[in-house]
Order: C-alpha cells, then structure tokens, then sequence
C-alpha cells in the first residue's frame, strides 16, 4: 500500500496551487478552475482518510459525492454569470470587469 | 504482492506506449514526402476555399447547453450506488426515494423547457 | 414518516418554494399572488415549529444528523421572520424589475430552508450541504439586478464564496481524519479521549473553519466581499444577506465550536482567535465606515463591525460553571436584536432610494421634511445599531459585554465600548443629516404598503425588544441550553 502520507501531501500540494492560481489569475473562468482543484483537493483528503481511517470507509467517500455535485452546480452558475457579463461587456476578465474593486 | 508488483504493469504499458508513439513519429518524418505549399495551411486540402480565420469563436448560446449537460450529468453520481446497494439487502423505502429524486430533476427539466430555455434563438 | 415530520419546517419551505415556480409558470395571469404564496409558506413553516415547541418532544432526525431542539427553534423562528420581512420588502422592487418573479421568490425560499437546516444540523455532510443550499441561490439572488455591477457583485461573491468553502472543507477533511467521524457528538468525544496528542493539528483545522465561516460571517480579513456586494446587489437581497446568512454562520459556529471543538485544552485557543477577530473587525469595520458616502456601502462596512461585536460571545467561552452558556445565549440576543434593527434600516433605506434614486447619504438630507415617519423609522434604527436605550440594540450590546467581562475579556469589552462610540458619529451623522440638512426636492417620499409594512415590524420588534427584552433573553437563554455540561 501506498502509505497515507503521500495522499495528503499530493492533496496538499493540489490545494495550494489552487489557492495559487486564485490569487494569481484574473480572468474568472481561470479563477474558477483554480477553486475545483482546490476542491478536488479537498475530495482526495476525504477518500484518502475514509479508506485509511475510517472502518465503514464510507463517511469520506459520502462527502466527497456531495463535493464533486456541488461544485458542479457551481460551476454552472458561475459560468452562467460570465456569460452575462461576457454578453454586454465582451470580456471575462475579473479586473476588466471590476467596476466593484476586488 | 508488493506495490511495486502490482504497479509494474503499468510502468511496462507507459514505456510501450511511449515507445510506440516515438517510433511512430520519427518513421513518418523519414519516410513521408512533404510538400511545403500555402495550400497546405487552409482548413481543407480540398473542396471549398474557407471564408473568415479558422480561429472561430464558440458561440454563446452552446455554453448554456453545456451547463445544463454539466448539471444533469453529474446528479448520476448519486445514482451509481445507489444502483449497486439496490440489489443488496435495502428496504423498498429506498428505490422510491431514488424515484422522488429523479422526479425533482424531471420537475427541473421541464420546468427549464417551459421557460423557453431549451429553445435555439 | 416521523423524520419527514421533524423536518417540517424546511419541507414547507421548500414546498412553498415549489408552488411559487408553478404558480408563476403555469398561471401567469395571477403572477399577484406570488409573494402572498411564499408569505403563506413561511407562516406555515412557523406553525409547524410552533407545534414542535407545543408537543415539548425534541428529537434528532436522519440517524442523528439533524436535530429539533431549542436552539434550532429559536433560529426556525428568526429565519421565518427575517424572510418574511425580506419577502414583503421585495414585492415593489421585484414588480419594478418586471421579470423572474418566481424564480425570485423561489430562491429566497430556498435559501431560507437552507439556512433552517443550517441550524439544525449536527454533521459535518449535512452541514456542508446545508451551507451551499443557502448559499447558491444568494449568489443567483445578489446578481438579480439588471446592471453589471449586479452581476459583478454576483460573480465575486460566488467566486470568494466557493474559495472559502473549499477551505472550510479542507478543515473539516482533517478534522474527520483526526476523529474517524462528521457527527458532532462523535467529534467531541474522540477529541475527548485522546485529542492532546494531535493538538496543533486540531487547532490548524479550527483556523481553518473559522476562516471558512468568518467569509459567511463577514468579519475582518475574510470582509473583502462586503461593501462591494451590498453595494451591487439589489437592496432587499442585501438585506438578506447581512442578517440572514450571517445569523446562519454564527449558528453552526456555535454548534461546531460548542458542541465538538468545546474541549477545554482546545477552546483555550480558539477563544483567542475569536478575541482577536472580533477586535480586529469592530475596529476595521468601524473606522471604513466613517468615510463612506454612499450609505449601502456604509451599512455593510457596520455589519463587518457588528459581527465583531457578535464574535465578543464566541471568545466568551472560557466562563466557566453554570454560566457556561452566557457567551452562547449572549450571541443568540444579539442576532435577534441584530436582524430586526439592520432590516428596519434596509427598508428604509429601500424605501427611500426608490424613490429619490439616490443612495448618497448626502441625498438624504432633509428627508425629515420629505417623509418623517420613514425619517424617524431610519433614524431609530441606527440608535438602536449604535447600542443606545431604549432600542433593542442596547440590550444586546449590555448582554454580549456583560458575557465578555464574566470571561475576563476587560480589555476586549473596552475595545467594544470605544467602538461604539465611533459607530455613534458615523450612525447619527446619517441622522443629522435628515433632521437638520436642507431637503433637495420639496416632493414627499411616498411609501408603499407592502414596505410600510415590513418597515413597521422590524422597528416594532426594536421597539418592544428594546423595553421588554425579558422574553428574548429568556428564549435565547434556553436555546443555548442545550450545550450546557454537567
């Protein structure tokens, strides 16, 4: 077996460069897929200590679920939103589109 | 077995496939005759000359079909066990609440649909 | 059939949330009836929690992770009246901006049943979701208005919201890899039995959720989002959010940090962030505040700085004995006093720019001659936010400080007091304003019934709050009951 260690370091690993990009990046589609691998992160936590950890192995695997559906409900509307930014102002770029100061 | 036994056949299909590609490549850069011409560059060899860059924007109106795909898609992942503990040993309380849950979605569905949402305008 | 029962509350809510979709797609012609149909929802919903407190018989749901006890009741009631205040206040906006009426509605419903399970829930899943039901449609909601700020507004909000929900869920990953568990009760007795040896590793998962929440609580660092959406979002959905979602997040932060993170060589800790937070957010939100001109941006830099006067009854842990709970019951009087005052503020506040178009606090000068009742209304409100007597406000203010001196928190009750009275000059220069400013037009603002009402009921409850706080106290007292140890 792979010991647990290095699941959470990938995870921890995954995690910061997700906050890397959110800080780093402006346009909000790229903002955005910095948040899912944050999120994916996350998921990879759960799994790891649900089949390391937990002796049902089901608690983790049951949170990472509702992770992975939820940040898809919130992709959807943040991109849903770009779009119509994007409609009346033809860019998707968070400081362009910053009349509101970040 | 150990980790590396059971990952041993992986490292064996990564170097193949590798390999594969690699010779691939390099044989057709051999072999193949190449023809530098202006010709080459357009989106068809043959047929129609292209009107506009081939560089054309998605239109709009297909990221709306893709989030409402998005959305739908990914309710299937509470389905799958769901689908795999329904053989098991689990009241019939259970198949009826999957019912009630797919019936939620279909409510949203046609609730989109009447809005006009579906409609390609 | 007994769990679908103790989630009433949230099912006609939902149901609520459901017919009003229907009603608006199916029958357009009666598009009218629509808020009256969500109004007729949440009344049914105080009913049913109603018969909860009637039948004494509190109980868990869904094999543990929800919960019907006293505290969830206080916060069903809070909810159901902050969202049929913000439903009522909404109906002239709503109707003005012409579409979407149900869908509006809907999801104001939909989050409010949200932020019922929110309160309710005693597991870590049940919470995370309970926490993205209320927080999507306040996203969709702070981009409902037709211009791009709206939905820039939107769009930031959501973008910061997912980035603090993910690091909320970091915390609680390592927090169910510490504990094996995401029930509540579970957490607290593993930390019990042997949480010492995994201490700073507990502590950096409380940083962590306190990071995530304090994005929804909207205290300083995590306030960024603030000023810029209150601003951008339509004004009764500001409303909403800075009672509605705010109340939810000290909610669950109180259950979280109570019930399973309430071990003593932990909350030693944490109490310590809390004391810092909460003066660090008074002090920051108070002073942004004195120099906005624009009076939505003013109010949501003061609910920075309220919710560090809330934080004042999470440091105050550390009582020890019988008063265990004072912090607790402390942060619950606040809340309801909070929720009446700052939405009698925001309808007013809609009240008038809708009909000045203007939200320049100079524009309301002489708005005593233009409206006195609304003059008088807003000018109440913010005594009451100021914290003097006799308002609702005050009681809060007394109770939450009387908790951090029992704590030995002198020196952060100090920092509180001084603050007030910076609120104070930032508060009633607003009042000065519209009592003693020169009106621009001579025409009356006119108020519409729906408003005048919702406008009455929050200063209404300020009011009799504010002589006869004996009931709240008592029921905020029993609410926080149920983490009192023996």
């Amino acid at each position: 077996m792979v010991p647990m260690e290095n699941y959470l370091i990938l995870s921890a690993i995954v995690f910061s460069l997700g906050v890397y990009g959110v800080l780093a990046r402006r346009n909000a589609v790229l903002v955005l897929m910095s948040v899912e691998l944050m999120l994916n992160a996350v998921s990879l936590n759960f799994i790891a200590f649900a089949t390391y950890l937990d002796p049902d192995r089901i608690l983790g695997a049951i949170f990472a679920v509702f992770v992975i559906t939820v940040a898809a409900a919130e992709v959807g509307l943040a991109l849903a939103i770009v779009i119509r930014l994007f409609r009346s102002r033809s860019t998707s770029n968070v400081d362009e589109a910053a009349i509101l100061k970040w | 077995m150990s980790f590396y036994d059971t990952w041993s056949a992986v490292l064996i299909a990564t170097i193949a496939g590798f390999t594969l590609v690699f010779t691939a490549l390099v044989a057709t850069k051999l072999l193949a005759p190449y023809a530098r011409e202006r010709a080459k560059g357009v989106s068809y060899e043959c047929g129609m000359l292209p009107i506009g860059r081939n560089w054309s924007q998605i239109h709009v109106r297909y990221y709306l079909l893709a989030i409402l795909f998005l959305i739908f898609d990914v309710e299937t992942v509470f389905i799958f066990p769901w689908a795999v503990t329904l053989g098991a040993d689990v009241p019939l309380f259970v198949f009826y609440e999957m019912l009630v849950f797919i019936g939620v979605l279909v409510l949203g569905l046609g609730y989109a649909w009447k809005r006009g949402v579906l409609e390609w305008k | 059939m007994s769990d679908l029962d103790i989630v009433g509350p949230q099912l006609a809510v939902l149901v609520a949330a459901a017919a009003v979709l229907l009603v608006d797609a199916l029958i357009p012609q009666h598009r009218r009836i629509v808020p009256f149909v969500a109004l007729a929802g949440l009344a049914l919903s105080a009913a049913w929690t109603l018969s909860w407190v009637a039948r004494d018989d509190y109980q868990t749901a869904f094999e543990g992770t929800l919960s019907l006890d006293k505290f969830s009741v206080f916060f069903y009631f809070l909810f159901a009246g902050i969202t049929a205040t913000v439903v009522l206040a909404s109906i002239d906006w709503v109707n003005r901006a012409g579409r979407g009426q149900g869908e509006y509605y809907a999801l104001v419903l939909t989050s409010c049943a949200g932020l019922m399970f929110l309160s309710a829930s005693r597991d870590l899943i049940t919470i995370y979701v309970a926490l993205e039901l209320s927080s999507i449609p306040q996203y969709i909601l702070a981009g409902w208005g037709k211009d791009n700020r709206s939905s820039e507004a939107g769009l930031k909000y959501l973008l910061l919201g997912a980035v603090a929900s993910s690091i909320l869920l970091y915390g609680m990953a390592l927090l169910y890899g510490l504990t094996g568990t995401t029930m509540l009760d579970g957490i607290a007795d593993a930390i019990a039995a042997d949480g010492e040896s995994h201490r700073s590793l507990l502590v950096l998962a409380s940083v962590l959720l306190i990071a995530g929440f304090g994005f929804k609580m909207a205290v300083v660092p995590f306030q960024m989002w603030v000023p810029d959406v209150y601003q951008g979002a339509p004004t009764p959905v500001a409303a909403y959010l800075s009672v509605g979602s705010k109340a939810a997040a000290f909610a669950v932060v109180l259950r979280i940090f109570f019930e399973a993170l309430g071990e003593g060589f932990l909350s030693d800790d944490w109490s310590t962030v809390f004391a810092v937070l909460a003066a660090v957010s008074m002090t920051v939100g108070n002073v942004m505040a004195v120099v906005q001109t624009d009076i939505k941006r003013m109010l949501g830099y003061s609910s920075i700085a309220q919710a560090g006067n809330f934080m004042v009854g999470l440091a105050a842990i550390s009582v020890s004995g019988e008063e265990f709970t004072l912090g607790a019951s402390s942060v619950l009087v606040f809340l309801a006093a909070y929720a009446f005052t700052n939405l009698g503020a925001f309808i007013a506040v809609i009240a008038i720019s809708q009909r000045i178009g203007s939200d320049q606090i100079k524009d309301y000068a002489g708005m005593w001659k233009r409206s006195p009742v609304l003059a008088l209304a807003l000018a109440f409100c913010l005594v009451s936010l100021t914290g003097i007597p006799p308002t609702a406000g005050f009681w809060a203010k007394m109770y939450i400080f009387n908790a951090g001196i029992r704590a030995d928190l002198a020196w952060l009750v100090i920092i509180g007091v001084l603050n007030s009275v910076i609120s104070g000059y930032y508060y009633l220069s607003v009042a000065r304003q519209m009592f003693l400013g020169d009106a621009e037009g001579a025409d009356r603002v006119r108020v519409s019934p729906s408003i005048g009402l919702s406008l009455g009921v929050a200063t209404l409850g300020v009011l009799v709050f504010g002589i006869l706080p004996t009931p709240l106290i008592s029921a905020a007292k029993d609410a926080a009951e149920i983490f009192s140890r023996q």
